[in-house]
C-alpha cells in the first residue's frame, strides 16, 4: 500500500543465511516473553542439582569409583549437556508441532514471505543450536562455577559441547514433531527419549556401571558424547574415546538430522 | 477499477492434482494492477488452492502460471517478497503483542526495525487498532485479528494483496468493518485478489470475477455483467407455507410462463423475471397465492444458483 510511511522491503529472495537470521528474529522476539521462564531452567535447577545430589548424595560416594573426582565435579558437565537437551524438548515439540498449525502457525505465516521452508528450518535450529546453548548453558555453567568444579578456563568449552548435543538432537525432534498428524503422541518424546537419554548417559554414573547389554544404547546417546567431551574440559578428565571420534558422531546425527528435518519441512509447507 | 493494464497474474490451462483428485481443472484467467478481482465459489471448488499457487506455497501441477511476470516454480520467494497474503487462519502469533507481530513480520521481508516500527504504527491506525497495540494478540477479538492480519499484509508496500475468505466466521458488524477497511485499499489503488463464498463481498469488493465449481471457471465478468448475463433483473422469491422440496417441484410447474424461468429450491420457488410486477399480476390471474412473496433483484448468489443448481450455502459446514 503506497502510504506515508513506506517501507523499504527487500524485493529479492534471501541468501540462505539471510533468510535463516529473518526467520530466527521471530523467536528472539518470543524468548523476550519467555526468558524469565529460563531463570528456573538455567539458574534454580542446576543449584537444586548441585546442592541436592552433587554434595548431599555426593557425600556417600566413594571419590576412587568415579575418578578421583568429588561427585559435584562429577555430574557437572553432564548437568550442563542435560539442560540443552531439556531446552531442546521445549523448544522443538511444541513449538514445531504449532508452526504448521492454526493454534500457533508461525511457519505458515513466514511461509507467505519470501522465506522457504529451508530458512524456516535452519532459523528455528539457530535458536535452539546457537542461541539457547550459549546463552542458557552458559548461565548453568557459570552457576557451576560457584561450586568450585572446575580445573582451568577449559571448562567454558563445555558449553560448546552442549551446543553439539543440541545440534545433534535437534533436527531430529524437528523431523519427529514436523511429522506428527496430531497433538495426542508429542508429550511421548519426554517419556520415551529426553527422560531416559537425560538418566542413561553417564551424567550421574559412569556408564561403565551399566549393564554390558545396555552399553550399546549408552554410545548411541548424543548426551553421553556429549557429556564425555564436557567432563573433559571441565575436569580434565580422558573421554571414552578420542574427542574427535565423540565430535564426528555428534555432527553426524546433526548432519543426517538436519536432512531428513529438511525434507519433511519442505513436504508440509508446500501444499 | 483497474487504473492501467499492466498483468500481475496470468494463468493459461492451469491445474492442481493431489493425487488421484484434481483440485483445479485447466483455469486461465488475468489480474491486472488496480483491480479487486475475486475468485467465488462453494468450498471445494478450488479457490484456495488457485490462491496458494499464485501465493508461490503451492506448486502447479500442469500449465502455465506467471506472477509478475515470473515463474512461481522457480522465483517463488522473490514473488512472495511483493505479496501481501491475508490468510484463512491469520496465522498471527499468539505470544505476541499487536505491534510486535507488525515488526516481526516486517522483518520476514528485510524491512528495517525503525522504518517497521514507522509502517506498523502507520498500519495499525489504518485498521483502528492502535489503541490495543501493546495487547496480546490473544486478547482480540476475531475482527480485530482479521484487521490485524490485513494490517499485516501491507506491511512491505505489496504490489498484489491476497485475502482467503476474509470475513468468514466474522460476526455482521466486524464484517462490515473488514469491508469498510478493504474498500478503502480499494481506493487507493492497492491491487485486490480474494476468494469468498459470499456474494454480497464479492458484488461489493470485486470489480472482476470468476465464478468456479468443482475445479474449474465457469463464468468470469464484473459482478453487473454476469448478473446482466446469466439471469434476469429481478427475481421473485415465493414460499408456500409448510411445502417443501417435491410438492414444491410439483408447484413449479403450474408456474411456466409468469416468469423467464422457474427454480425449484427446497424451501421456497424463484422465478426469474425482468419485471417483478408483470409476475405478480400473472400469479394473480392464475389464482396463485403464496404465503410470502419476496420481489428482489437479482444477486451473484442467482448467477450461482443458474450456473451450477445449486446455492453457496449448501456447501458451507
Amino acid at each position: 500500500m503506497s502510504t506515508a510511511v513506506s517501507t523499504v522491503a527487500d524485493r529479492t529472495a534471501p541468501s540462505p543465511l539471510t533468510g535463516a537470521w529473518r526467520a530466527f528474529t521471530l523467536q528472539l522476539a518470543l524468548y523476550k516473553h519467555i526468558w524469565h521462564g529460563t531463570v528456573f531452567t538455567s539458574v534454580l535447577l542446576p543449584v537444586l542439582y548441585m546442592v541436592s545430589v552433587g554434595i548431599g548424595v555426593g557425600a556417600y560416594i566413594d571419590p576412587a569409583s568415579i575418578g578421583g573426582l568429588t561427585y559435584a565435579e562429577f555430574i557437572a558437565p553432564g548437568l550442563i549437556c542435560s539442560v540443552a537437551v531439556m531446552m531442546l524438548g521445549n523448544d522443538m515439540v511444541f513449538p514445531v508441532f504449532g508452526g504448521y498449525h492454526e493454534w500457533g502457525g508461525h511457519y505458515l505465516a513466514q511461509r507467505a514471505t519470501p522465506l522457504r521452508p529451508i530458512d524456516i528450518l535452519n532459523g528455528h535450529l539457530a535458536y535452539s543450536v546457537i542461541f539457547r546453548p550459549f546463552t542458557n548453558c552458559t548461565i548453568v555453567a557459570i552457576v557451576m562455577a560457584f561450586f568450585g568444579v572446575y580445573t582451568s578456563w577449559w571448562a567454558a568449552l563445555s558449553v560448546v559441547a552442549a551446543a553439539l548435543v543440541s545440534a545433534s538432537l535437534a533436527p531430529w525432534l524437528h523431523f519427529w514433531a514436523s511429522s506428527l498428524k496430531n497433538d495426542a503422541n508429542l508429550n511421548m518424546i519426554f517419556r520415551f527419549a529426553v527422560m531416559p537419554i537425560s538418566l542413561f548417559s553417564g551424567v550421574f554414573f559412569p556408564a561403565s556401571e551399566m549393564p554390558g547389554f545396555l552399553q550399546p544404547l549408552v554410545w548411541l546417546s548424543p548426551l553421553w558424547h556429549g557429556t564425555e567431551l564436557a567432563r573433559a574440559a571441565t575436569a580434565d578428565v580422558a573421554p571414552a574415546l578420542w574427542p574427535a571420534a565423540h565430535i564426528a558422531y555428534l555432527v553426524a546425527l546433526a548432519v543426517a538430522g538436519w536432512f531428513i528435518a529438511r525434507r519433511v519441512i519442505q513436504r508440509r509447507l508446500n501444499f | 477499477m483497474p487504473i492501467h493494464n499492466e498483468i500481475l497474474a496470468r494463468a493459461v490451462d492451469l491445474r492442481k492434482s493431489y493425487g488421484e483428485h484434481e483440485a483445479v481443472r485447466g483455469v486461465d484467467f488475468e489480474i491486472l494492477r488496480g483491480e479487486a478481482f475475486g475468485f467465488l465459489g462453494a468450498n471445494g471448488a478450488g479457490k484456495s488452492t488457485t490462491m496458494r499457487m499464485i501465493g508461490c506455497v503451492s506448486q502447479p501441477t500442469s500449465g502455465s502460471l506467471e506472477v509478475f511476470g515470473r515463474d512461481p516454480r522457480t522465483e517463488g520467494a522473490a514473488i512472495r517478497a511483493r505479496l501481501g497474503v491475508v490468510p484463512q487462519d491469520n496465522t498471527l502469533d499468539g505470544m505476541l503483542t499487536v505491534f510486535e507481530n507488525l515488526v516481526v513480520y516486517a522483518g520476514y521481508f528485510g524491512i528495517k526495525k525503525k522504518d517497521a516500527r514507522e509502517k506498523a504504527a502507520e498500519l495499525l491506525d489504518f485498521v483502528q487498532l492502535t489503541p490495543r497495540a501493546k495487547d496480546q494478540v490473544s486478547e482480540l477479538s476475531g475482527g480485530m485479528q482479521r484487521r490485524l492480519a490485513i494490517a499485516r499484509s501491507l506491511i512491505n508496500d505489496p504490489d498484489l494483496v491476497i485475502l482467503d475468505e476474509p470475513t468468514t466466521g466474522l460476526d455482521p458488524q466486524a464484517r462490515h468493518l473488514v469491508w469498510e477497511r478493504l474498500f478503502q485499499l480499494k481506493q487507493r489503488g492497492v491491487s485486490i485478489l480474494l476468494t469468498t463464498h459470499y456474494m454480497d463481498e464479492a458484488e461489493q469488493l470485486c470489480d472482476r470475477l470468476v465464478v468456479m465449481d468443482e475445479g474449474r471457471i465457469i463464468a468470469a465478468g464484473s459482478p453487473r455483467e454476469l448478473i446482466d448475463t446469466h439471469v434476469t433483473k429481478e427475481v421473485v422469491e415465493l414460499r408456500f407455507g409448510p411445502a417443501h422440496t417435491t410438492e414444491l417441484a410439483e408447484l413449479s410447474l403450474t408456474l411456466t410462463g409468469v416468469g423467464a424461468q422457474i427454480e425449484s429450491l427446497p424451501d421456497k420457488i424463484l422465478v426469474y423475471t425482468d419485471d417483478a410486477d408483470d409476475t405478480n399480476a400473472a400469479l394473480d390471474a392464475r389464482d396463485i397465492r403464496p404465503t410470502s412473496m419476496l420481489a428482489r433483484r437479482a444477486t451473484l448468489e442467482d448467477v450461482f444458483l443458474r450456473l451450477t443448481g445449486r446455492a453457496l450455502v449448501e456447501d458451507e459446514t
